[in-house]
């Protein structure tokens, strides 16, 4: 149709010159060759993709450049590999969250009360200080000593094995007492993040389901301390397959849950002051990966160990052969690939096809579509579009997570691992359009592709018909390329490939 | 009309400020049950404002706003919404990505909305249906506005919020729009804002005169019309 044409005619534009210029390099190399290379670019793809598209969503629907998203990635990474070798530390640390977000979930009930007792803003601007002082205080008060590096030294004792050491934590009813402490630091914390302030805000549930909510979170996190023993020895039990899907699934919690908490703590107060958002999550990019080296120490933590899929130190002939021999690597044209990349590929594809199901097909997806365009008229209809932004957040929070524990295994696990991504994720957001799902997936196959062919080209050189020698590039020259090919495609189309607003 | 008519909804002296500018200063507009009533005023004067403050959009710093004889100001945009109120706004914001079908399905409140709703709906804008499948970007400017008031009507609203549907249309299809704000006011009560004084003038039950953020005159449209001075006075070349 002419219209279809009309519309995404640099889109068409561009994804044709790529193919063009793809299909002109591949030309000069034999298949075995070129296949692995495009391999390795769709693996980093597939990583850029699950940091970027959730990026290019909240984006797209609240106008904010979370620049605080790869530190989720890294969040994931770590929590997965926690849950992986480590579930003591678990087991220790996850109470102090679901009793702190009980605890602040509670209070926030006694806001409007609190608040509409202190009328003048000179008082509340000092009721405001000395609540977070005192926030501040309590929680620091209880976490005085708490021994994380102690926690942390697990990691190198048990791979794969049963762990009954002698203690490395606090005694039960030390722990029980920090959880008390928590509990109080979490009211000043809960009163100065209600809604009593702000009309147009989402209203709080009736008590009774935040009771419920939060005494299941309290409950929860102290279960989680009594059975720590036995649910550490549990956990290193079962085999390692079964805690990688746990690590998945712990790690991709970790996110969403982190997202929620950077959506309601951070960003909702400041909608219709971008500047604010922009400098807060700048600032939680920083203050984020230090917290994560505070609880998991800065040192690189080696690769975590792959599924029994990917396991087996040999090479299959074929994709059918894998699914018997589980080898680590896989013979494609000729050459061997890691079969755990091209598990990396699929979780890609997956929530490219998942996502994309959801936008299109479900009334969430609907709402979300049509507010990436003009939130105020999604409001207007009667839809709580705030409670949308969160559930995005979290979403998005939740991918980037996810990508952090599959690429645990192929990168290692350190707190700089996610700034790579942050930068090219945005990259490709930048060049596949601000706020459109399918331009971040372009984006992405564009920069891995790259970035594939670009560290090749620096290793193998560039054997052109024409010249007699072989030209060399510098890594720094592969790693710019992202970069220029971004400045080519907003020099075509400033919004970006498949971008709409400006 | 013998008795009273019972207002569904009454402004009364709304303050609203968007970032330091003071755009709103007292405003009220009463709106009985089943009429149509327009705000009338020049550019500027503050009558789009007076429609999201009324929902909420651009909240009101003082006065109120009664819906149904309960004090709606100071409620998030969407709960107002909720209660019963449509919303065509200025320029239309059509969903431009997705089909007529959604954007007509995204006004649904409850479930079955527009199962209930589609005789009527296609009943008033019959070319609707047979573009249901495009893209809301690709359809014309009139269609669009069909389209954003058809949207508005997917749900039980009790009142409509249609702000210059006349604007950058041309006269065949102004007359349409004209005819299926007729028929649709026989179902739910109308505030109109109207620039087009002809069209306003034939629609319209009541008037409310909006002049630099203030409302400065109301009455019965059947008096306004012979009204030259007031006219002349307020509404200038708009007449
Ligand atoms: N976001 C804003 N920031 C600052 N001023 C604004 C904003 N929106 C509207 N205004 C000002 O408020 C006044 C009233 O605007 P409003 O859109 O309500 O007028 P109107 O009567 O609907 O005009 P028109 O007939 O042109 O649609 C105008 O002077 C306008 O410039
Ligand atoms: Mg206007």
């Amino acid at each position: 149709m002419t219209s279809i044409w009309k519309n995404n005619r640099a889109a068409l534009i561009i994804v044709a010159l790529t193919v063009v210029i793809l299909g002109g390099i591949i030309q000069t190399m034999e298949p075995k060759v070129w296949v692995s290379i495009m391999l390795s670019g769709a693996t980093l793809a597939s990583l850029y993709f699950l940091v970027a598209s959730g990026l290019s969503l909240i984006f797209g629907l609240m106008d904010v450049l979370n620049f605080a998203h790869g530190v989720l990635f890294v969040l994931g990474a770590y929590v997965g590999l926690s849950t992986f070798l480590n579930p003591r530390l678990l087991f220790n640390t996850l109470p102090i969250f679901f009793v702190l977000i009980a605890s602040i979930m509670m209070s926030q009930h006694l806001g409007r009360a609190f608040w509409s007792r202190i009328t003048d803003t000179r008082t509340r601007r000092i009721a405001t200080v000395v609540l977070l002082a005192a926030a501040v205080g309590l929680v620091l008060l209880a976490l005085r000593g708490f021994p994380m590096r102690a926690l942390n030294a697990f990691n190198i004792t048990a791979v794969g094995g049963l762990v009954t050491t002698a203690n490395a934590q606090d005694p039960l009813a030390l722990m029980l007492r920090r959880l008390l402490l928590l509990a109080l630091g979490g009211v000043p914390l809960g009163l100065l993040l209600s809604p009593a302030e702000r009309p147009e805000e989402v209203s709080l549930r009736p008590v009774w389901q935040t009771a419920l909510i939060a005494g299941t979170s309290a409950l929860i996190g102290i279960l989680l301390l009594v059975w720590r023993d036995s649910g550490e020895v549990w956990m290193l039990a079962l085999s390692p397959d079964v805690r990688f899907i746990l690590a998945l699934i712990m790690g991709t919690v970790a996110g969403a849950l982190g997202g929620v908490a950077i959506e309601t703590g951070l960003i909702r107060p400041f909608y219709g002051n971008p500047v604010t958002q922009l400098v807060l999550t700048l600032g939680l990019s920083i203050a984020g990966i230090d917290l994560i080296e505070a609880m998991w120490g800065e040192e690189a933590n080696p690769p975590m160990p792959t599924p029994s899929l990917f396991n087996e130190s040999c090479r299959s002939d074929s994709i059918i052969g894998w699914f018997s021999e589980h080898c680590q690597s896989v013979d494609v044209v000729g050459r061997a690939f890691p079969t755990y990349r091209l598990f990396i590929i699929l979780v890609g594809v997956l929530v490219f096809i998942g996502v994309g199901l959801m936008l299109r097909r479900t009334r969430l997806g609907m709402i979300i579509r049509a507010g990436v365009q003009d939130s105020e008229m999604v409001q207007a209809l009667g839809i709580n579009v705030r409670r949308v932004f969160t559930m995005v957040f979290a979403l998005g929070s939740a991918l980037a997570a996810m990508g952090g524990v599959i690429a645990a295994p192929y990168l290692g696990v350190f707190p700089a691992m996610g700034s790579i991504f942050q930068l090219q994720a945005f990259i490709a957001v930048v060049i596949g359009g601000m706020g459109s799902f399918i331009g971040a997936a372009v984006g992405t196959v564009i920069l891995g592709m790259a970035r594939a062919f670009g560290d090749h080209f620096v290793a193998a050189g560039i054997d052109l018909p024409f010249l007699d020698t072989v030209i060399k590039g510098s890594p720094a020259i592969a790693r710019a390329s992202t970069v220029l090919i971004m400045a080519i495609v907003l020099l075509v189309k400033p919004s970006g490939i498949f971008g709409k607003k400006e | 009309m013998t008795t009273a008519p019972h207002n569904i909804l009454e402004v009364r002296n709304i303050q609203t400020f968007i970032g330091q500018f003071h755009i709103l200063d007292g405003v009220s507009v009463d709106v009985p049950d089943g009429s149509i009533t327009v705000l009338l005023g020049r550019n500027g004067a503050g009558k789009t404002t007076t429609l999201k403050s009324i929902l909420g959009l651009t909240p009101p710093r003082a006065g109120q706003v009664v819906f149904n004889g309960r004090e709606i100001q100071g409620r998030p945009a969407y709960r107002t919404a909720a209660q019963g109120i449509g919303y065509v706004p200025e320029h239309r914001a059509i969903f431009r990505d997705l089909s007529v079908a959604e954007n007509l399905r995204i006004a649904e409140r409850k479930p079955g909305d527009l199962a209930r709703r589609e005789e009527f709906i296609f009943g008033l804008f019959p070319d609707l249906k047979r573009l249901i499948r495009l893209p809301g970007g690709n359809l014309s400017g009139g269609q669009q506005q069909m389209l954003a008031v058809a949207r508005a009507l997917v749900p039980e609203n009790e009142l409509l919020l249609i702000d210059e549907p006349s604007e950058g249309l041309a006269p065949v299809v102004i007359e349409q729009m004209m005819e299926a704000i007729r028929r649709l006011s026989a179902h739910t009560t109308v505030l109109l804002v109207e620039q087009n004084f002809i069209m306003a003038s034939r629609l319209a039950d009541r008037y409310t005169i909006i002049e630099t953020g203030r409302s400065i005159h109301s009455g019965l449209m059947a008096d306004l019309v012979h009204d030259e001075a007031t006219i002349q006075r307020y509404l200038g070349a708009a007449a």
